[in-house]
């Protein structure tokens, strides 16, 4: 019975609510109390802010638009037919979304014409980039749990094919494309990096807005107040994610039924390779241009960029650093995400609080919370301001709620009568927590590891922010050595990014070949 | 049956945990010992004191110019990077009083105000300040910093682009809106850009507060282009310097064309770039003890270092910037090339403190967007 675990439910939850109370909810607060003014309110109506949000709005329904139309033929493909490279592609095109947005900035900057460079355009094609994998996922999965014998009823009385998606297969995945819908309009609208890379001075979002607000006016009531109207849209759109988010992470549950069959006729096959083919050369396109980058120079090619990426002992540090920190937030983020998890999902509803307090590092905004991480932790024994702590606290804060969900649905949809039949054969609580449950969501966790490490390896906003003298991360590297002149530089900075493209394709590796597939 | 295995599967778990753990732990450990802030003093060592110097990103000083300095005193120093200049006044605004470092590098004329109003430094008369540049001086009242260097944001131009097509380089901010030089200026953006900033003052020094937005109507309809930061207009939009843009007009410093020259192989004959001396818009940039630092006396030992010749004599080649000091030498190579205004355009640092805002927002809304 998961009763059996209530009580130990209460123990899981202090980590998680020491973690987020000490660093998030206390230097928001405080840095609330400290700086803001009543009188900044004013800010919200000026044409200023309208023209911000405006386009930070507008960008990110079109990026969603798109995304969906895009991700629905490779959905399509994927989750009905059974071709070589199947597996194959469904990885290749998760890579994107775990890639560090410094990454994704500089290959697009290479890739576009010059002409569309610092343009709108620029922003949704990255943002698309960025997202299509993850809604192909989620709607993929989806559609493989459709039963077929839906649809071959629906043929049977006479329904076109055309028909047929619109009124069975397309209702039928109506909440994985409103939840996938609300997950990359939330990315989109908080997008950052993206924007300042390859927006030019005249697109801001409300993201951006807040760091100039706060950084270059010196004004940072204001971008207080900015940030607090980003939160209470965040806010709200993440409370309706969750509430129809039941699918997101659900590619680990198995489907019951295998609808997935061999192509059939010449067209079907013609559909499935020239999908298959644009969207391969969709994701590797800007990927390789990173990588011509890193041994090019002038007009020839030139190794010598890996040369002294592999001999500089700056770089080197780096690199160490940024493993470092990696390793620290696997352990650190899969304890509380999954400590979390357990608690919410075993103490039934008391802990759903949680749920929203371990969200809150993705609503606030990163400028903000980097404030009152400065202002907060200044006095003794605590004045972490300085240490090399700061930046992996950072890393596992913005890791915690992606490990959360990547755990929690498989716990939720562990059937109980396994347990009972534990405890009815007497196993301990804990006998039967780690012969059942931890062997189950094992998969579901080195997901979560994976991604985590991701998450560490690319991070680049809150690190600027809190970067100090001997800890220089890769995609800070990167930031930095892009912009110093000189070509052999510059392919360093590429090398740098290649390594991390290397990085990211191997997790997306080791996620789909032991997480997703349990070796039965 | 499946016991044994299932046994060995958690042994595996549990041992990777304890790995990560140890793994973690060792971190701190290595850590722990390197990073003494400062703000703790190191009570194993109390002797020894480490200054931590906070300064913009772009500071880069030769990599062992403080070596004369811990020598002669004892004194270590550390650098600590903070953002750019903004991001560096706007933190120590906030930790004004229970500072992050001891000193701070790279406040300039523009943001002055913002830091002193916010009441960052302690005022220390440096030993040198007789010697440093005497209109610098002027703008701090009570010695809250004193000028390190200075440096003049002007127009710099291809002269080979304007040489081969037998066009006249512009030689004022006027001549930038003729039709003559349409599609040819770009602009580091004055929002994310300090030298971007400082040309948008030149325009304000030069139009008046009255007729400054006008006049980047006009330069916007002439085909003005705006980028985010220096690096990207100087070296990758413009046609004079190592990239491949094709603007052979650029807002950059004075101090540019010296650069060109020095550090290109093989040395070119003449000067690839020039500079419209009508143009320039004075820069000064400031260092000061962070007020609430608990080494004060260590500090303002650094800041009379910071403003000596020894240091000074270090900036030109760089930072590409004039030493505040006036009897710091300077590189010949640095003088050849480089351009001193007499009269660069300026404007008081309280009249830019009271508008800067509402300036930024009309140029936001009239010009870029």
């Amino acid at each position: 019975m998961i009763n059996a675990y209530r009580h130990t439910s209460k123990w899981l939850v202090v980590a998680p609510i020491v973690v987020m109370l000490l660093f998030v909810v206390a230097p928001v607060l405080n840095i609330f109390s400290m700086a803001i003014q009543i009188d900044s309110f004013a800010l919200l109506t000026t044409p200023t802010t309208r023209n911000v949000v405006w386009f930070t709005t507008w960008q990110a329904i079109i990026s969603t638009i798109v995304v969906l139309f895009l991700a629905m033929p490779i959905a399509a493909i994927t989750a009905n037919f059974d071709f070589f490279g199947r597996r194959m592609l469904i990885s290749l095109i998760s890579v994107p979304f775990i890639l560090p947005t410094v990454v994704v900035g500089v290959a697009f900057l290479e890739l576009l014409p010059t002409s569309i460079h610092r343009s709108a355009l620029a922003i949704i094609i990255a943002h698309i980039y960025f997202n299509f994998g993850l809604v192909v996922r989620i709607i993929s999965t989806r559609w493989q749990q459709i039963h077929p014998h839906l649809e071959d009823a629906a043929r049977t009385l006479g329904a076109s094919r055309t028909r047929l998606f619109l009124t069975v297969t397309l209702p039928l995945l109506k909440k994985s494309l409103r939840s996938a819908g609300l997950l990359v309009f939330l990315m989109c609208f908080t997008s950052y990096g993206v924007v300042r890379i390859l927006g030019g001075p005249a697109r801001s979002t409300i993201e951006t807005e807040i760091y100039f607000r706060a950084m270059q006016l010196g004004d940072v009531s204001g971008a207080l107040v900015l940030s607090i109207s980003q939160l209470v849209v965040v806010g709200v759109l993440i409370l309706l994610t969750t509430q129809f988010g039941t699918t997101n992470s659900a590619e680990f549950r198995q489907t019951i039924y295998s609808r997935i069959r061999r192509p059939q006729n010449f067209g079907q096959k013609l559909f499935i390779a020239s999908i298959a083919l644009i969207s391969t050369v969709a994701v590797l396109a800007p990927l390789v241009s990173v990588v011509r980058r890193s041994i090019l120079v002038g007009e020839r090619t030139n190794f010598f960029a890996w040369h002294i990426i592999f001999t500089d002992p700056e770089i080197f540090k780096s690199l160490t650093t940024s493993l470092k920190y990696a390793v620290f937030t696997i352990a650190v983020s899969t304890t509380i995400g999954l400590f979390s998890a357990c608690a919410i999902i075993y103490g039934s509803t008391r802990y759903r609080f949680l749920n929203i307090l371990t969200t809150l590092p993705v609503v606030v905004s990163a400028v903000t919370l980097g404030l009152g991480l400065i202002i907060t932790f200044d006095v003794n024994p605590i004045d972490w301001r300085g240490a090399w702590l700061m930046m992996p606290i950072a890393h596992c804060l913005v890791a915690i709620p992606i490990v959360m969900r990547i755990i929690s649905p498989t716990i939720r949809d562990l059937p109980n009568g396994l347990r009972d039949a534990s405890q009815t054969l007497g196993a301990t609580t804990w006998k039967m927590w780690r012969t059942i449950d931890l062997r189950i969501i094992q998969p579901a966790l080195l997901t979560a590891a994976a991604v985590a490490c991701a998450v560490s390896l690319g991070e680049f906003g809150a690190s600027s922010f809190l970067v100090r003298r001997n800890n220089e991360t890769l995609p800070l590297m990167i930031s930095r050595l892009l912009s110093r002149p000189g070509e052999t530089i510059q392919a360093q900075a590429y090398a740098i990014a290649t390594l991390l493209i290397v990085a990211c394709v191997a997790i997306i590796g080791v996620v789909d070949y032991f997480g997703t597939e349990k070796h039965r | 049956m499946n016991q044994k295995k299932l046994k060995h599967d958690f042994k595996n778990i549990f041992l990777c945990a304890a790995l990560l753990g140890s793994l973690a732990s060792a971190c701190t450990n290595s850590s722990s010992t390197d990073n003494s802030s400062t703000n703790q003093a190191d009570p194993t060592n109390s002797d020894q004191v480490t200054l931590t110097l906070l300064a913009y990103d772009s500071f880069t000083p030769s990599k062992n110019i403080f070596d004369a300095f811990t020598l002669e005193t004892g004194v270590k120093v550390e650098i600590a990077l903070g953002g750019d200049a903004g991001e560096l006044v706007t933190k120590a605004a906030l930790t004004a009083g229970n500072p992050q470092g001891d000193v701070l590098w790279g406040v300039d004329n523009t943001m002055l105000s913002r830091a002193i109003e916010a009441k960052i430094f302690s005022a220390y008369q440096t030993k040198n300040i007789n010697d440093l540049d005497e209109s610098a001086r002027k703008l701090i009242s009570n010695f809250e910093v004193a000028p390190v260097d200075t440096g003049d944001v002007c127009l710099n131009y291809d002269v080979k682009w304007f040489a081969d097509r037998e066009i006249a380089p512009p030689l004022t901010l006027r001549a930038l809106t003729s039709a003559n030089y349409a599609n040819l200026l770009v602009v580091p953006s004055p929002i994310t850009s300090s030298p971007g900033l400082a040309f948008m003052l030149a325009t304000i020094a030069e139009f008046g507060e009255d007729g400054w937005s006008e006049y980047w109507q006009q330069l916007k309809q002439n085909g003005v282009l705006i980028v985010d930061g220096w690096n990207e207009a100087y070296y990758t939009e413009f046609s004079g310097s190592s990239g491949k843009g094709d603007r052979p007009i650029v807002v950059s410093y004075g101090s540019s064309p010296p650069a060109e020259m020095i550090y290109a192989s093989p040395k070119p004959a003449t000067a690839p770039t020039a500079v419209a001396a009508l143009t320039c818009y004075r820069q000064v940039e400031f260092a000061g003890v962070l007020r609430g630092t608990k080494h004060q006396r260590e500090a303002e030992m650094l800041v009379d270092y910071l403003t000596s010749i020894a240091f000074q004599q270090d900036l030109p080649l760089t930072l590409f910037v004039y030493p505040a000091n006036t009897k710091a030498k300077l590189p010949a190579e640095f003088l050849k090339y480089s351009l001193r205004p007499e009269l660069p355009l300026q404007i008081d640092p309280e009249l830019i403190a009271k508008n800067r805002t509402t300036w930024l927002d009309t140029f936001t809304n009239k010009v870029l967007r």
